[in-house]
């Protein structure tokens, strides 16, 4: 009913691969859209945008950089984290290095230099495969980790070898550090991860995107029908890197507001990776409902109790929070083992042809 | 529409959190860890604190005729958690309390803009001391340079420092690190070698590598700056490798009863710092029983109400009750702001009289706070393990203010330089 497509003709080749053959998409959205800009922004609490807005957001653009490299190109990575630290860091030493700098386009810039780390640990991903390589980007991991914590210089010599965000103004309001407020930093990670967004889906679905996906599903043959692989995975692993940069810099400069080296530890990868498996391998959508579930899901459970005065302690919420994300996870991955993506998309199926199910 | 319903969910339940109404009374949320990798260490110091408000409530109906509304947000150690949790709890509290040095770290910078006091009893910042640059931030009593400065002045009793070497084992996190400025300015000033050794995270159950290297380098003391599973870990490490116990030192956080009990009879000589002692002969420990352990109230247990870390969780709520009295009776109503819950941190004298009035005789060394003085630098005694418990092993020291004081002042000085604009308080005298 809501999404009948009768009427809907398509007369040429390209309106059929358009990037929304159906026109009820596009209108759906433009109704997120509308309520990422103007409602969420409008009526969010001081909390909402801590806890549930932005860290969706940039953990979303985490998982999307992933994907391009797990779910597009097919070469698993364990390293998510430590490209993202390798963002967060090239960040901190451009805005101290020049304070002058405009935050977001020392933003975009760090991007750069997880990319250029991104491809030196992707070489090996020429010679070793699947499992092997994503011990290789497991050495990535462990070492770069390690540089954050013994490389003084990347933290200005802190004391406690923490980098702190100072106050960064951009046209005269505080984007970021404790002075900024929660509604422009949401601002700018949304406006920074649009652009991402934007520019995966193109990526994606243009000549780099089918080169990847080809290399994914089967490298012989597409060595064989001439697609150069050493290109087509090195740039798989510069634009996964880069995105990944990107969100690691939002994620201590929009967000955390301090980090230390081991912020950037194995756990986030795993988080990360777990974000891109249930929202769905090869998909861009399926990282935004992956990081609803992973990330905003706990925080709202963990409301619940209080919000309908139940005498529970906290402790207790965080037992009963664990378990019941772990459960959901495992309910979701019996249910459509493809991924949130996924589910969405068959559900989509039935509702275009709904009532009529032949 | 999935996307779509969930999100608007979520802001509409986080929207309800945050205007929900809460219990009434003083609203003093605590982050505490009751879960995740440090919950054993955790527990009774989190139980000593909730024990200290339920008894302030049951028998003396509150503060000033407030009850106080103690209330715990869980954070598993985590700094996520832990931010989630002070952005649920800033808008009523009149305090943080954020129990992690990360999670201090990420809270510290926005005490200025949100107007709150953050109360970090003995961990967090060391230059917090400084109240003219850190206005909202409190580590009473006493700053991990302080501990340092302990531990050096009572080895320094135990004969001349010069030409020694002494190992630090520490963990490598800021909390690990805090310590170092300090140390190394006393190595120089004393003429003794200091020797760092950094335990990662990943490696503190396992510090064989350390423990080799600290039998190459045949330190005379080892002092140690460890947390949750690194206590233990080092502990049996050191008794396996034979290291004389009577030379290994550790910060507060390190005098863990549970930690020693492992090995008993063969940790006999551990030492370590402490500004908090239990004294079960103390008349608050009756009032406890009487009033909070009798009617269930508890969380606790007779073993853990005798160590060293629930007495400590007390002495932490007595820090903030204190605080609450004194900032009501300037405020002259019951029902006090943050701003002057900060006032009554920054008044607080705690005398001996004063601790013998509150049934606390000998659980805390007095001190008193300033508006520039925002730790108290109460000093502290070396602790003992006798085999089976923690008894005292010397009389009250001092820190060595005279030395510590300059190295406050620069740190506190750069930190606001590096995180400009921040507010400094001209008012303080120096």
């Amino acid at each position: 009913m809501l999404y009948r497509t009768a009427g809907q003709f398509k007369t040429s080749y390209k309106s059929d691969m358009a990037l929304f053959p159906v026109r009820q998409d596009a209108v759906l959205l433009m109704v997120i859209l509308g309520f990422a800009w103007v409602v969420f922004p409008l009526t969010a609490s001081e909390f909402a945008f801590q806890t549930l807005l932005i860290p969706i957001l940039i953990y979303a653009l985490a998982a999307q950089g992933l994907n391009i490299l797990t779910g597009y190109a097919g070469q698993l990575s364990l390293g998510t984290a430590a490209f993202m630290g390798v963002g967060a860091y090239a960040c901190y030493k451009l805005v101290t290095l020049f304070p002058w700098m405009n935050p977001v386009v020392a933003i975009l810039l760090s991007g750069f230099f997880s990319a250029g780390v991104g491809v030196a640990f992707g070489i090996p991903s020429l010679r070793i495969k699947g499992f092997y390589l994503a011990i290789a980007t497991l050495a990535a991991q462990f070492f770069l980790v390690w540089l954050f914590e013994k490389w003084g210089w990347l933290y200005n010599y802190n004391a406690s070898g923490a980098i702190q965000v100072p106050n960064l103004e951009m046209f005269g309001t505080y984007v970021a550090g404790p002075q900024a407020s929660s509604i422009v930093q949401y601002y700018v990670v949304l406006v920074v991860v649009t652009l991402m967004t934007v520019l995966c889906i193109n990526l994606t679905r243009g000549t780099l995107g089918r080169s990847w996906k080809a290399t994914r599903d089967m490298d012989i043959a597409a060595e064989l029908i001439g697609i150069n692989l050493m290109r087509s995975k090195l740039t798989a692993f510069a634009v996964s890197s880069y995105v990944v940069g990107v969100a690691g810099a939002l994620f201590v400069f929009m967000w955390r507001g301090a980090a230390e080296p081991n912020l950037f530890d194995i756990p986030l990868s795993f988080r990360i990776l777990f974000i891109a498996i249930i929202g769905g391998l090869g998909s861009i959508l399926g990282n935004y409902l992956g990081a609803i579930l992973i990330v905003g899901l706990p925080v709202v459970l963990g409301t619940v109790p209080q919000a309908l005065g139940l005498p529970i302690s906290s402790a207790m919420v965080e037992h009963l929070n664990i378990m019941i994300v772990g459960a959901l996870i495992v309910f979701f991955l019996i249910i459509e083992p493809h991924g949130l993506a996924r589910l969405w998309a068959l559900i989509r199926e039935k509702l275009i042809i709904w009532p009529f199910p032949h | 529409m999935k996307t779509l319903t969930k999100l608007a969910g979520a802001a509409a339940l986080g929207a309800l959190m945050a205007g929900g109404a809460m219990a009434e009374g003083l609203y003093t949320p605590n982050l505490a860890y009751r879960t995740g990798p440090f919950a054993a260490t955790g527990i009774p110091l989190m139980n000593g604190q909730k024990d200290y408000m339920e008894l302030m409530n049951a028998r003396d109906g509150g503060i000033g005729g407030i009850a106080i509304d103690f209330d715990e947000c869980e954070t598993g150690y985590s700094t996520e958690k832990g931010v989630e949790c002070y952005e649920k709890t800033k808008g009523k509290a009149i305090v943080t309390q954020p129990w992690s040095t990360g999670i201090t770290l990420q809270v510290l910078p926005k005490t200025n803009v949100d107007e709150i006091p953050i109360l970090a009893p003995g961990y967090g910042f060391s230059p917090m001391a400084d109240g003219k640059v850190f206005q909202w931030a409190f580590n009473i009593p006493l700053s991990y340079w302080d501990g340092a400065s302990i531990l050096i002045k009572y080895l320094g009793s135990q004969g001349d420092l010069s030409g020694k070497k002494i190992a630090f084992l520490h963990l490598d996190h800021p909390f690990g690190k805090e310590p170092l400025p300090y140390l190394e300015a006393a190595a120089e000033a004393q003429g003794f070698e200091l020797v760092p050794i950094p335990v990662g995270l990943k490696e503190m159950q396992n510090q064989s590598a350390q423990w080799l290297q600290i039998r190459r380098e045949r330190p005379d003391y080892v002092i140690m700056w460890g947390w949750g599973a690194m206590n233990a870990g080092a502990i049996t490490e050191a008794v396996k490798t034979k290291f004389p116990m009577e030379n290994m030192l550790g910060v507060w956080w390190a005098g863990h009863d549970a930690d020693l009990k492992i090995v008993g009879d063969a940790g006999k000589g551990y030492k370590s710092v402490s500004w908090s002692f239990p004294n079960p002969e103390a008349p608050i420990m009756a009032d406890l029983q009487k009033y909070v352990v009798e009617p269930g109230k508890t969380l606790s247990n007779a073993e853990e109400m005798s160590g060293v870390f629930y007495s400590r969780g007390l002495v932490i709520s007595m820090v903030l009750g204190e605080g609450i009295r004194v900032a009501q009776e300037h405020a002259g109503k019951a029902e006090i702001s943050p701003a002057d819950l900060r006032w009554g941190l920054e008044n607080l004298d705690i005398t001996e009289e004063r601790l013998e009035e509150l049934g606390m005789t000998g659980m805390v060394p007095p001190f008193s706070t300033s508006c520039n003085n925002h730790t108290g630098h109460s000093g502290g005694w070396i602790l003992e393990w006798d085999g089976e418990k923690f008894v005292k092993a010397s009389d009250l020291i001092m820190p060595d203010s005279d030395m510590i004081a300059p190295l406050e002042e620069k740190a506190a000085m750069d930190y606001a330089e590096a995180n400009q604009p921040w507010p400094v308080n001209e008012e303080c005298g120096g």
